[in-house]
């Protein structure tokens, strides 16, 4: 009887140890990046808007290419608020493990850091850039039984009376408060911005709503509703028409020297190790330029323009010095 | 058709096995928390938030959903066997259940309860299923200013009927706003009341809070010496009604259909006003009104069809307008945010294969708790017989883990204690918690939608007076609050309770 | 209700109770430091209503709320509420504060082992037998299940010697 007692405690003991120090084993070394990701182990992608918007629809897309690639779920948690400071407040403040990263988009990840009263806890620094995406150029756009037919039109009139219209943002300092400060400083037509911090979904719902009279958003967000009539868009500000608008005049056409767009990307809070990133690069770098990723893109009006981590540094670092000299006109002035 | 055709879609995910499994699990959990006395469905659901944090969406909120209507069968057993309601949904029950068990009939008030809440459940599920399009497009007319009169009248409607004093019932509301105002300030992005705490940017987690005001706060006020009472598991024979309780239950149950479904629609409705409503029904119209109280039927059957009724119709609310009716269906949505799914119109365009799934998953859920729970009255009794200190100490531990894993650190432990603390302060102040749960998830929307108004109207506070919609709704949150004072007084009935 | 008590007179010179007053200081001054500090985050900004409008408003509906409960006290106190089981809340929330103090250091298996033991044993006066199982189940058991079962990973020692027998 005791004897088995004293066994079957040892086994146990036995049992307790072994299996103790193959957790430890794993957990001990993370820069190898020979087991990451750890089987069974979850990757966080943090999307800083709300479900539905482009930033959303396109890390869903690479999501299910990133499982294969990586072997693990890719779970896209959305965390929005305040033009996407509370997602990259909780990306920045997630462990450089590797299974949280998140997408990454400017100008509102970069300017957030720059305007002190915003009190981010985060800087450039804090991020590890893994690879960019998209470029989506901004565009404005009607009510489909608006009275305004040309980009003329709806910005004489604002010119003409100042605030008489109002105009959706994603936010506080994002591309769409900057591309409506950008007309106001090159066309002196006012708008009166109305931030759904949330995301493009939001304000999207709210245009359809007629909550709002002016829809300013990127060309992914207005495809589907130009296909449907739901919106009429009468500018896209960047140099060239975009493939997916093809009717839709540019704001240089229309001879006003305004360009505008969000650009985005992937990246990881600083500090990761040196293998699990390339690792991660390699897999986005996959998914980004996945053929039917591509084309679903497309479809959506996204043209892809993938660059490595490395190149998206240096983008970055360039967006910084730009948006630092066109700041001043979305801050506010007290 | 196409509606349909997407519920069909919804059922083959709902009918894999991992998810059947999800649903399983929630049903036997929640009947648990439901029978256990002291762990409300609103603590029983938070805390079984982290468990399912690394499952996919789906399977998560199909477990959720099922924990949820779970609890609200699970404390009918308590009401009819023992004279203790597990949950203030079910105290109007006990008057006639536990009449009925000292008639000896504790069996068929159990089932004929289990099945007037399967047709209640599965009524009002259909009603989601056609409701759901159709709110959802009338959804777009409801802007900021729309949805932040929305709100303002669930919160009244609330207020009005939490407690017994209205006063200390917005106190709650207030505390609540509060609380979910800590961290960034979800528009212009400035850190408010963190006290240069870091780990406060995010907000103060909402999973430990509400662990922490309902669960550990309910531990914490537990008397001395609380007795665990001896229970008999009814005998397999009596389970089945008779003909005659079969003929009457009828029209109780379509009664309490109706009253549960209308009810759960409403904003700021809880479980616990269908079933008091329901009751009230029976005594006005039922044939057998002279028998209530002492062990009719339709004392059980009515109230228990209602209040499933009416938590499968609060759902209605949430799908299609993002907008939660009671404090329970505030905590399955703040579930749904951490899997990154937002209730609205939107759920359906963004995710309709998870919202049809877990639309299946209620039918599912229904029948489920049907088979479930007849046959296995004899375990649910058993768990009362484990002894206190067991089931406080194991309660203690979920909630420590729960806390823990939310965000993987012992600071939303400690976050989790301190509110423990507040909330035993508050039921000694005899201050109603539940406002302060809807007022916690809202908080943030709230704040939003008063926000986008305001740059609407360019500063001017009079858009939510001069939108037709917002208006009215304006002004019956005005009404609802100033009821006392026009002397619309409630029925006693209803002061005792709401969900906590 | 709250005409009612507003409006009767009071039957019985009580008073009120030192616990109401002391919770509707508490709700008083946490009104007045969130009315504060909001005017501070600003209330209005050129960029449209600022962050501190909607605190500012719970604020004042605070120190209201509170001051309005204040007079119904003062008409007619407040029945006694029943009283709380002081040496039960001050052991469980010790014990927690406690756990949640050394579970970093100890890990979980070790912290919460001997929190369940002090809750069965010592205070529940549960048997030898019956502590100490439930305790495992609770600790190691709860650690395994939750690290292989549900990929959720609970905290290990930070001590070399516990944490390399899996502590």
């Amino acid at each position: 009887m005791s004897r088995t007692k004293i066994t079957a405690a040892i086994a146990a003991a036995a049992l307790i140890a072994l299996t103790g120090c193959g957790a430890n084993a794993s957990a001990n070394n993370p820069a190898s990046g020979d087991d990451f990701p750890k089987k069974g182990k979850s990757i966080d992608l943090i999307v800083a808007f709300g479900s539905g918007g482009a930033v959303d629809t396109a890390a869903r897309l690479v999501q299910p290419i990133l499982e294969k690639e990586l072997g693990t779920n890719v779970e896209v948690i959305n965390k929005p608020g305040a033009g996407g400071q509370i997602g990259y407040t909780a990306l920045t403040g997630a462990k450089p493990d590797g299974y949280t990263i998140g997408a990454t988009g400017s100008p509102s990840v970069v300017v957030s850091p720059l305007d002190p009263t915003r009190g981010a806890k985060y800087t450039r620094a804090s991020f590890e850039p893994l690879g960019r995406q998209v470029i989506d150029p901004a565009v404005i756009a009607v009510q489909p039984d608006s009275p305004y037919k040309t980009l003329k039109d709806l910005l004489d009139a604002a010119k003409a009376n100042p605030k008489s219209m109002t105009a959706s943002t994603t936010g506080l300092q994002t591309g769409e408060h900057f591309a409506l400060a950008q007309i106001q400083e090159t066309t002196g037509s006012v708008f009166a911005p109305v931030h759904f911090s949330e995301g493009a979904s939001q304000a999207t719902t709210a245009f359809l709503g007629k909550h709002v009279d002016v829809l300013v958003a990127n060309v992914s967000d207005v495809t589907d509703l130009t296909k449907q009539g739901k919106a009429r868009v009468l500018g896209i500000m960047t140099a060239e028409r975009s493939p997916s608008l093809p009717d839709v005049p540019t704001f240089k056409e229309a001879g006003y020297d305004v360009e505008a767009g969000t650009v985005r990307g992937y990246s990881a809070p600083a500090g990761l190790p040196d293998a699990i990133a390339k690792k991660l690069e390699a897999a986005l770098q996959k998914a980004i330029e996945d053929p039917t990723v591509k084309e679903k893109m497309s479809a959506l009006g996204l043209q892809t323009s993938y660059l490595s981590g490395t190149d998206y540094e240096k983008f970055w670092a360039g967006q910084e010095a730009d948006f630092k000299k066109v700041l001043p006109l979305v801050q506010k002035k007290d | 058709m196409d509606t349909l055709n997407e519920l069909l879609g919804g059922f083959a995910t709902a009918m894999t096995w991992q998810n059947l499994l999800f649903a399983f699990l929630g049903c036997l959990l929640g009947t648990i928390i439901g029978v256990l006395p002291g762990v409300g469905p609103v603590a029983g659901v938070a805390l079984l938030i982290p468990l399912t944090l690394n499952l996919d969406p789906a399977g998560s909120i199909i477990m959720l959903c099922a924990i949820f209507y779970g609890t609200q069968y699970g404390g009918t057993i308590t009401s009819v066997l023992l004279n203790t309601p597990g949950e203030a949904s079910s105290a109007i029950t006990t008057i006639d259940g536990y009449a009925m068990t000292k008639l000896g009939r504790a069996g068929a008030a159990l089932t004929l309860a289990a099945v007037g809440s399967f047709v209640g459940g599965t009524v009002a599920t259909i009603g989601l299923v056609f409701a759901a399009k159709p709110l959802g497009e009338l959804g777009l007319l409801v802007g900021p200013p729309e949805f932040f009169a929305l709100m303002v009248v669930g919160i009244s409607l609330l207020v009005a009927l939490a407690g017994k004093s209205m006063v200390k019932a917005i106190i709650s509301g207030a505390l609540g706003l509060l609380i979910s105002m800590v961290g960034i300030d979800p528009v212009a992005g400035a850190p408010r009341f963190t006290f240069g705490m870091d780990r406060l940017l995010d907000g103060v987690s909402f999973v430990a809070v509400i662990v922490g005001v309902f669960g550990l706060s309910e531990i914490l006020s537990y008397r001395k010496n609380a007795e665990t009472p001896l229970v008999h598991a009814p005998g397999m024979r009596s389970l089945l009604p008779t003909r005659t309780e079969w003929r009457r239950s009828t029209p109780a149950i379509a009664r309490g259909t109706g009253v549960g479904f209308g009810l759960g629609l409403i904003p700021g409705m809880t479980g616990s006003v269908s079933s008091l409503l329901s009751y009230a029904a029976e005594k006005k119209f039922s044939r057998f009104r002279h028998q209530l109280g002492k062990g009719a039927v339709e004392g059980v059957a009515g109230p228990e069809t209602a209040n499933n009724a009416h938590a499968n119709a609060a759902l209605i609310p949430l799908f299609t307008l993002g907008i939660p009716a009671s404090p329970t269906i505030a905590v399955l949505m703040g579930a749904f945010l951490q899997q990154g799914l937002t209730p609205g119109p939107a759920l359906f365009t963004e995710h309709s294969e998870i919202a049809w799934a877990i639309i299946a998953s209620l039918f599912i859920g229904n029948v489920l708790l049907l088979l479930l729970n007849v046959p296995l009255v004899g375990l649910w009794t058993s768990i009362l017989r484990v002894p206190t200190p067991i089931l406080t100490a194991v309660i203690l531990l979920f909630m420590v883990i729960g806390a823990y894993t939310i965000n993987f650190s012992v600071f939303d432990v400690f976050v989790m204690i301190g509110f423990g603390l507040l909330g035993l302060a508050l039921r000694n102040l005899d201050i109603p918690l539940a406002p302060m749960v809807l007022t916690l998830v809202l908080g943030p929307l709230m704040e939003r939608s008063l926000r986008e108004s305001l740059e609407i109207s360019q500063g001017d506070f009079s858009v939510f007076t001069s939108r037709p919609i917002s208006a009215v709704l304006i002004g019956v949150g005005v009404l609802i609050i100033c009821s006392p004072l026009l002397k619309f007084h409630k029925p006693k009935a209803l002061t005792e309770d709401p969900e906590a | 209700m709250t005409t009612e008590s507003l409006l009767t007179k009071p039957e019985r010179a009580q008073r009120v109770a030192p616990s109401v007053l002391a919770g509707i200081g508490a709700f008083t001054a946490v009104g007045v430091y969130v009315l504060v500090s909001s005017v501070d985050l600003g209330l209005w900004t050129s960029l449209g209503p600022g962050p501190g409008l909607f605190p500012f408003a719970m604020g004042g509906v605070l120190v209201a709320m509170s001051a309005l409960w204040l007079v119904q006290e003062l008409r007619r106190p407040s029945e006694k509420a029943e009283g709380i089981d002081r040496g039960m809340v001050v052991s469980v929330v010790v014990s927690l504060v406690l756990l949640a103090s050394v579970m970093d250091l100890l890990g979980f298996q070790l912290s919460m082992f001997l929190f369940l033991l002090y809750h069965l044993k010592l205070r529940g006066r549960r048997t030898w037998m019956t502590s100490v199982v439930i305790a495992l189940a609770g600790s190691v058991g709860a650690f395994y299940a939750f690290n292989y079962g549900l990929n959720v990973a609970l905290p290990v020692s930070a001590f070399t010697p516990l944490n390399l027998i899996g502590l």
